[in-house]
């Protein structure tokens, strides 16, 4: 049974890099760093300075089908005045161990051009029969309108290396991610998105968006490291959104997830 | 016929003009951009002529316009399925074309595109020469004889009598030549012969009549009464995706993205000189409405391998693709064994909409042995195969859907899907799904795959490619392939994936930056001595930055770095530099044009080489290797004589710092030196 938990753990080591981004963003290989919508909350929260309503959702993804693993999110987007605040939740793992992660963002945007967030995280480790492990991490973001159709951002992740307390040997992902979005006539939008992460490992990924009328979008993406292909679609009806994924990796398969949002 | 001073003074005129345009590198520039950026995909000397030689034929003779068919635009291969469909869409609903101008409001046709086709089609005005023009000059025939000739001038060690039993290995001399003759009469008939002999192949061979070693003819007739084509002799039929049947020129993953979606020709004569793609017989197609047939029959001799078991008749064990006969190993095996093909294609076009139905029938006249190894074992074996298959393509709005089911006789079916989509008039996308069992079987297979073959494999290729403005061009996809079975070299089933992105810049009509990234990572079998083979990771990556621009009307300059780097899991990493600058020189009226290069680069070996097309004589065409340290050079000269007489030649060489022998067996020099020259006339009357 020790031999069991000892190899979830170590999966999911790997595995936990992830803070699941929700299925648009994840359709789109990931590249959202220089996207804008709620869902920011889990990639760039600089992403939601520029949301004028009061947004929110929930996300369930199961990383590679088949797993008993799951990760169920949630994100909140409140704009007062040229301010906007937003809560994010998220839980990964199994009953036997999960990670869950709380976190508060102040957003603000300063001129319709230039859009900042400072985002602050309470990470919970729990492995049953041994206990817990917490600690805090900081993540700052940028976005920046280039003309309308032209955006950049910028994003960190723990840049102090938070490390659990109480003896787990386990960290908060450092990662630092850069990319552009530029939108061609209203319907297309390609996300470029460059992620590195300070234990080492960089990744490029490329994201497709297409408005196939104004009711539903058609999603495609590349990821080059490891080396994944993504798909997805939203529905728009109304006040509410769905929005499915799916990211597929040759060696473990699919991993779906799918997602509702409300903007009032 | 009345004497017409007109007609005179116009084709006068047009073939002043028609020189003129064409300065003297006879193929368009931007075609021959095409040609470069799918020949690098290819293997070293896939023979491109075909191609050439159909682009210089309406370059020479353009399209009306408001006459053009859907059929002349395909063959011109660079406008994509949607883009002939928007350009057809457009004549019928807006009337005919008034000016060339207009063929810019056309969807998807952006102004590269328009350039392109401008050089081949011309729109004719009742009251101007243009109109006679084209008339006059198809109503005569035209000959076109062709001497091509090249050669080492080292001597390689096939040429060299043995010590041991003061023979040769290779049979002929080291020459290469090619004879080359062409006839059209208007737009109706063509023939064409090629005769080539390859270097080490013998002029006349022991117990043969005397002769070139391969010898292709054909007669071509094309829109004459209820034959739509016919051909006598030497054929390639294309029909839907290439997975059920096609031969002859075919491309695959490029830096072209729309090149994926195969543009099927049907019935074509057969003008290039591989040796294997072909068939040779009588085809046909008949036009009904909307209803086309073909039907062919095909009888020729193939070089096989063969053996003889216990009872008196021989079995094939293996079918060599490479043409040559140069050894007498080489030699026994041509055209030791027969093939027939015989089946008929029908194909619906109604609208945007074509549908394709293939059957045919291949018979050898001796068993054909299954394969020994464990890679292999699904291999054709037997003597008779049936194949059957149905391709499918319509336009929807912005969208091409594309497809084709191959079945086997031996109850496989393969697959292949696409689709290519304008999602914005800048960005377009291209998503092909492939699934080839791996014992599904065809002998003229050239559908889209990462291996030589459409068998044994599954992937997914997603393409892009977005047109911001006329100065940018931002190309990039991704492709993911697994292999169910076993592959030669790799002893289990394995999978890759591939990433290629290219950004093409042209701040103004002279001058071209191009950069380029491409990413490959397979598996194969490690390098260790053991019993038992595990796979590994082996990753290919290759960055190119390039520079073109024309200085002024005579001078152009290339210029080109390229990077590769190979890493095999236990292997160390190897990295490899190369370097060259082209110029070329064409003044407008001169008689005399050229062009040379000069590359310096150095690679450890051949896992990082690194290939680059090389400019040649007209119809020939190369994308050697550039591998090991050294310099190469060449220079191409061409020398219009008169109207009538043209003269190519190209000198190149090689100079390798780091090997005292280049090449191996045979084909091995003494020395770290390699030159060869080429020499080409033209007579065309």
């Amino acid at each position: 049974m020790k031999y069991l938990y000892g190899i979830i753990f170590l999966f999911s080591i790997n595995a936990r890099a992830q803070v699941n981004p929700g299925p648009r963003f994840s359709a789109m290989a990931g590249a959202g760093v220089s996207l804008q919508d709620v869902w920011s909350l889990q990639q760039n929260q600089a992403g939601i300075a520029s949301l004028k309503r009061i947004s929110f959702a929930v996300g369930f993804q199961k990383p590679f089908a088949g797993y008993e693993l799951s990760t169920q999110s949630a994100v909140l987007a409140l704009p007062v005045k040229q301010y906007v605040f937003g809560i994010g939740f998220q839980r990964y793992g199994l009953n036997a161990y999960s990670e869950q992660r709380a976190g508060l963002t102040y957003a603000r945007s300063f001129g319709n051009k230039l859009f900042t967030s400072l985002n602050f995280n309470y990470h919970v480790l729990k492995i049953s029969g041994y206990g817990s492990a917490q600690t805090y991490s900081v993540e700052a973001g940028l976005q920046y309108q280039i003309n309308k159709d032209f955006l950049i951002g910028l994003h960190v992740a723990n840049p102090g290396k938070g490390e659990y307390r109480g003896g787990v040997n386990a960290s908060v992902p450092s990662r630092l991610q850069i990319g552009a979005a530029y939108s061609f006539s209203n319907k297309v939008v390609i996300a470029l998105a460059a992620e590195e992460n300070l234990s080492g490992t960089a990744d490029g990924k490329l994201g497709i968006e297409y408005k196939l009328v104004e009711l539903i979008a058609l999603r495609g993406g590349v990821s080059a490291n490891p080396f994944k292909q993504y798909a997805g679609f939203g529905l728009n009806y109304s006040h509410f959104t769905l929005d499915m994924a799916v990211a597929s990796q040759p060696i473990v398969g699919y991993s779906p997830q799918i997602a509702l949002s409300y903007e009032f | 016929m009345s004497f017409n001073r007109g007609a005179i003074i116009s084709f006068l005129i047009s073939a002043f003009s028609c020189n003129l345009a064409f300065g003297q590198t006879e193929t368009d520039p931007a075609v021959q951009q095409i040609i470069e950026q799918l020949a690098e995909e290819l293997p070293e000397d896939f023979d491109f002529s075909d191609l050439t030689e159909r682009l210089n034929f309406y370059r020479k003779n353009p399209v009306e316009v408001n006459r053009i068919t859907r059929d002349q635009l395909q063959e011109l291969f660079f406008l994509s399925p949607l883009q002939i469909g928007a350009f057809l869409e457009h004549r019928l609903s807006t009337g005919n074309f008034l000016s060339l101008l207009e063929l810019q409001a056309i969807e998807g046709f952006d102004l590269q595109t328009v350039q392109k086709l401008n050089a081949f089609v011309y729109i004719s005005d009742p009251n101007s020469l243009a109109g006679i023009k084209a008339k006059s000059l198809l109503s005569r025939g035209v000959n076109d004889l062709m001497f091509r000739y090249s050669q080492y001038l080292q001597q390689q060690k096939g040429y060299q009598q043995n010590e041991t039993d003061n023979r040769r290995t290779y049979l002929g001399s080291p020459q290469r030549l090619l004879l080359r003759y062409r006839y059209t009469y208007g737009r109706t008939i063509s023939a064409s012969l090629n005769m080539e002999k390859d270097a080490g192949e013998a002029f006349s061979p022991p117990g043969k009549i005397p002769g070139f070693d391969f010898n292709s003819a054909n007669i071509f007739i094309k829109d004459a009464g209820t034959f739509k084509k016919a051909v006598v002799g030497d054929y390639s039929l294309q029909f839907g995706q290439g997975l059920t049947l096609w031969s002859g020129l075919s491309f695959g993953k490029s830096a072209i993205i729309s090149s994926l979606v195969k543009p099927a020709l049907g019935l074509q004569p057969y003008k290039s000189t591989n040796e294997t793609l072909f068939f040779r017989g009588l085809a046909a197609t008949f036009r009904y409405k909307f209803l086309d047939v073909t039907t062919f029959l095909s009888s020729r001799k193939l070089d096989a391998g063969l053996e003889l078991r216990t009872d008196e008749k021989p079995v094939i064990t293996s079918l060599p693709q490479s043409g040559l006969h140069r050894t007498v190993n080489e030699f026994s095996n041509k055209q030791a064994a027969r093939q027939t093909v015989y089946g008929a294609h029908l194909q619906i076009r109604k609208g945007n909409f074509h549908s394709g139905l293939t059957g045919y029938h291949s018979r050898f006249n001796y068993d054909m042995l299954p394969g020994n190894s464990l890679y292999n074992q699904f291999y054709f074996s037997g003597t008779a195969l049936g194949n059957l298959g149905l391709n499918y393509g319509f336009t929807f709005k912005n969208t091409y859907v594309f497809g084709e089911a191959a079945y086997s006789d031996n109850n496989q079916i393969a697959l292949l899907n696409g689709l290519m989509s304008s999602i914005s008039s800048q960005v377009s996308v291209v998503l092909l799904h492939r699934y080839y069992p791996k014992n599904y079987r065809s002998f003229f297979n050239q559908a889209v795959s990462e291996s030589s073959n459409a068998i044994n494999e599954t992937g997914f290729y997603s393409g892009l490619t977005v047109k911001p403005n006329s100065k940018w061009e931002i190309s990039a996809y991704a492709d993911l392939f697994r292999f169910p079975w076993l592959k030669f070299g790799v002893d289990a089933p394995s999978f890759g994936h591939e990433l290629f992105g290219q950004v093409n810049y042209n701040p103004t009509k002279k001058t071209k930056w191009v950069l380029r990234y491409k990413f490959e990572q397979k598996q194969e079998n490690d390098d260790l001595l053991n019993t038992i083979n595990t796979l590994e990771d082996v990753s290919r990556q290759g960055y190119r930055i390039e520079f073109g621009s024309k200085i002024n009307k005579t001078f152009s300059i290339k210029n080109r770095i390229e990077f590769s780097n190979y890493k095999k899991e236990t292997l160390r990493r190897e990295m490899g530099w190369m370097i060259y600058q082209d110029i070329g020189f064409d003044p407008a009226k001169s008689k005399f044009s050229a062009n040379m290069r000069l590359a310096v680069f150095d690679t450890p070996g051949f896992n990082s080489r690194i290939y680059a097309y090389e400019n040649e004589v007209l119809y020939s065409y190369s994308v050697p290797a550039y591998q090991n340290s050294g310099i190469r050079f060449y220079l191409n000269t061409r020398y219009s004589v008169n109207r009538k007489i043209d003269l190519w030649t190209k000198f190149s060489v090689s100079n390798y710092f780091d090997l005292q022998t280049i090449g191996s067996g045979a084909e091995q020099i003494n020395g770290s030196k390699r030159s060869e020259v080429k020499l080409q006339l033209r007579y065309q009357f």
